[in-house]
């Protein structure tokens, strides 16, 4: 059980990282990002291309945050040219068609199989110490994520980005170059994004496609708007709360001698029934934003 | 003949087959507070985006201090020395009235600065003071009248001291008490060096700030003379109550 509780809580550190990117793209810029799970997946494909061509790990990381922050300053260009919501649709797009070519192209990383195999961080240590490491990791740089969301929402650049957020028009009369503030926005988040899945593949030990369904993406979306959009605070805890709540659903799956595919279907209901009920009746989530918060 | 601080040349602009700026034309003195008239729909907002970089003109230049501005980005005329306000001016809900205000100073707002907290700024105070928005400073800007959103887009405008302010009727709902304050205020920013060009139907606050009027009708710069002599001038009297109505007033 505490092996488990150690697991999830890995897992849920490394989803806490992904919730503060997303955060900082819609939450503080509204940046409508769909397609978050693409910047994950520089990470682990840096990670699993590293593994293929026998280079060590770190260099696997160095390469997926090239690709994130290319993938990350493309998804800037594109909001250059269109409206938002046509951004978001364009996002989703582009990390379906990542995930499509992953899957179809059997001689990259391994098609739809994947590339297993992965060293698993801390591997020299004991099974036990190493997992503690592992999770100590994590949370560290979670905390680290979080100082530097946290800065960048008190800062004067936040300021601008907020004023972007809601009144673009008005930001572009003070002054302030949008596009260039949405390319330093995804870059820095696609940087933590791929910083996760690079985690997550030498965890897991391995990458597939699979792992970049856009179920995923939803996943993040509801930790943000369960949590709060625009709170660090609350979109960490909607990231420790979304991954505990769905940790646990085998367990409800064996109390109650369901079917297996239970677990599966109440997975997507408490992401999906998540979101809907939190924007229904509670939009600003269990951590509102704090409107003020910069100047105290 | 002193160098224009804004300098329009030809500005034109058709939405579809409705032209709304025809050959705009015009200059305006370091200095100068000039008004900008004409009847609703006469393309004055129109001009002031095409000046701004919001809107890119079909033909014709601008140029500011000698530099062409003609289309580039809003940003980028902003840094030239223009600073502007809305018609609408409608302000964000989770920002605060002093939060809009600290983001309105773009140096502070810059990439290098991200991870500088905002500190306290004495001349957000001030400007808070003398917009009478001191009591609404922690409050969403959004939750604003419609006047003090007008009062604060003004602050924000004049935040950079500007070399040359566009305001797109300033005064619309503002309380005449705070108007008369707004001509002093803006007076005073034109003691300091900035030119200013005023979108406004008021003719009170026109008369009592102005020096220079110019005045639009469909597209067309049809007057260009002091405010005095507006009510003389033939062609702002048509263009404002049609050639119908002056015969009528004149039978009176
Ligand atoms: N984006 C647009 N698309 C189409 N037509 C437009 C657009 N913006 C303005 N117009 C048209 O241009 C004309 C001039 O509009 P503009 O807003 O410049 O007038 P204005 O002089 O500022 O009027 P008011 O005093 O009512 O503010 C109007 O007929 C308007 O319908
Ligand atoms: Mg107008």
């Amino acid at each position: 059980m505490s092996d488990f509780l150690i697991h999830v809580s890995a897992v849920a550190c490394l989803y806490g990282i992904l919730a503060l990117a997303l955060n900082l793209q819609m939450g503080l810029s509204g940046l409508v990002n769909f397609g978050l799970i693409a910047l994950f997946g520089c990470g682990t494909y840096g990670a699993a291309f590293a593994h293929l061509w026998g280079w060590p790990p770190l260099a696997g990381l160095a390469l997926g945050l090239v690709f994130a922050a290319l993938l990350g300053l493309f998804f800037a260009r594109l909001g250059d040219r269109m409206s938002e919501d046509y951004w978001g649709i364009a996002t989703l797009s582009l990390a379906e068609i990542m995930r499509l070519v992953f899957t179809n192209e059997q001689g990259l990383a391994g098609g739809a199989q994947g590339v297993s195999g992965l060293p698993v961080t801390f591997a020299a240590l004991p099974a036990d110490t190493a997992a503690l490491a592992r999770l100590a990791l994590y949370a560290a740089l979670l905390v680290v994520a979080f100082v530097i969301c946290q800065r960048i929402a008190r800062s004067g650049f936040g300021l601008s980005l907020k004023l972007m957020r809601e009144e673009p028009q008005l930001a572009r009369a003070l002054g302030y170059d949008l596009a260039r503030s949405r390319r330093i926005v995804m870059v820095v988040s696609s940087l933590m994004a791929a910083v996760s899945g690079f985690l997550y593949a030498h965890y897991l030990t391995f990458v597939g496609p699979e792992q970049l369904m856009s179920h995923e993406t939803f996943l993040i979306w509801s930790m943000v708007i369960i949590g709060g959009i625009a709170n660090n605070w609350g979109v960490v805890a909607g990231a420790i709360l979304m991954q505990f709540a769905l940790a646990y659903v085998p367990f409800v799956k064996d109390w109650f001698d369901v079917p297996s595919d239970f677990v599966a279907a109440t997975r997507l209901i408490i992401v999906g029934g998540g979101i809907l009920a939190f924007l229904i009746w509670r939009p600003k989530g269990i951590f509102p934003e704090r409107i003020g918060g910069s100047h105290v | 003949m002193s160098e224009a601080l804004l300098e329009l040349n030809g500005l034109s602009k058709a939405f579809g087959a409705h032209q709304v700026l025809d050959g705009v034309s015009a200059r305006i003195r370091p200095g100068e507070i000039v008004g900008l008239l004409g009847p609703n729909g006469s393309g004055k907002s129109t001009l002031l985006n095409a000046i701004s970089g919001f809107l890119p003109p079909d033909a014709g230049r601008v140029t500011i201090a000698g530099t062409d501005i003609t289309a580039r980005p809003a940003h980028v005329v902003t840094r030239a020395g223009l600073a502007r306000t809305f018609q609408l001016p409608n302000m964000p809900t989770r920002m605060t009235t002093r939060e809009v205000l600290r983001a309105g100073d773009v140096a502070a707002g810059a990439p290098r600065h991200m991870l500088r907290r905002t500190g306290r700024d004495d001349r957000i105070d001030a400007l808070l003071e003398m917009f009478r928005l001191a009591h609404v400073a922690d409050l969403p800007a959004s939750s604003l009248s419609g006047g003090q959103k007008k009062l604060l887009s003004v602050a924000l405008a004049l935040r950079g001291s500007p070399r040359l302010l566009c305001l797109d009727e300033p005064t619309a709902g503002v309380h005449p008490e705070l108007r008369t304050e707004m001509v002093r205020i803006l007076k005073q920013a034109a003691g300091e060096g900035t030119t200013l060009l005023v979108i406004e139907h008021d003719m009170l606050f026109i008369r009592q700030l102005c020096s220079r009027c110019i005045v639009l009708d469909r597209g067309h710069l049809i007057a260009d003379c002091a405010p005095d002599e507006l009510e003389h001038n033939g062609a702002v009297v048509e263009a404002y109550l049609g050639k119908a109505v002056q015969k009528g007033k004149t039978a009176r």
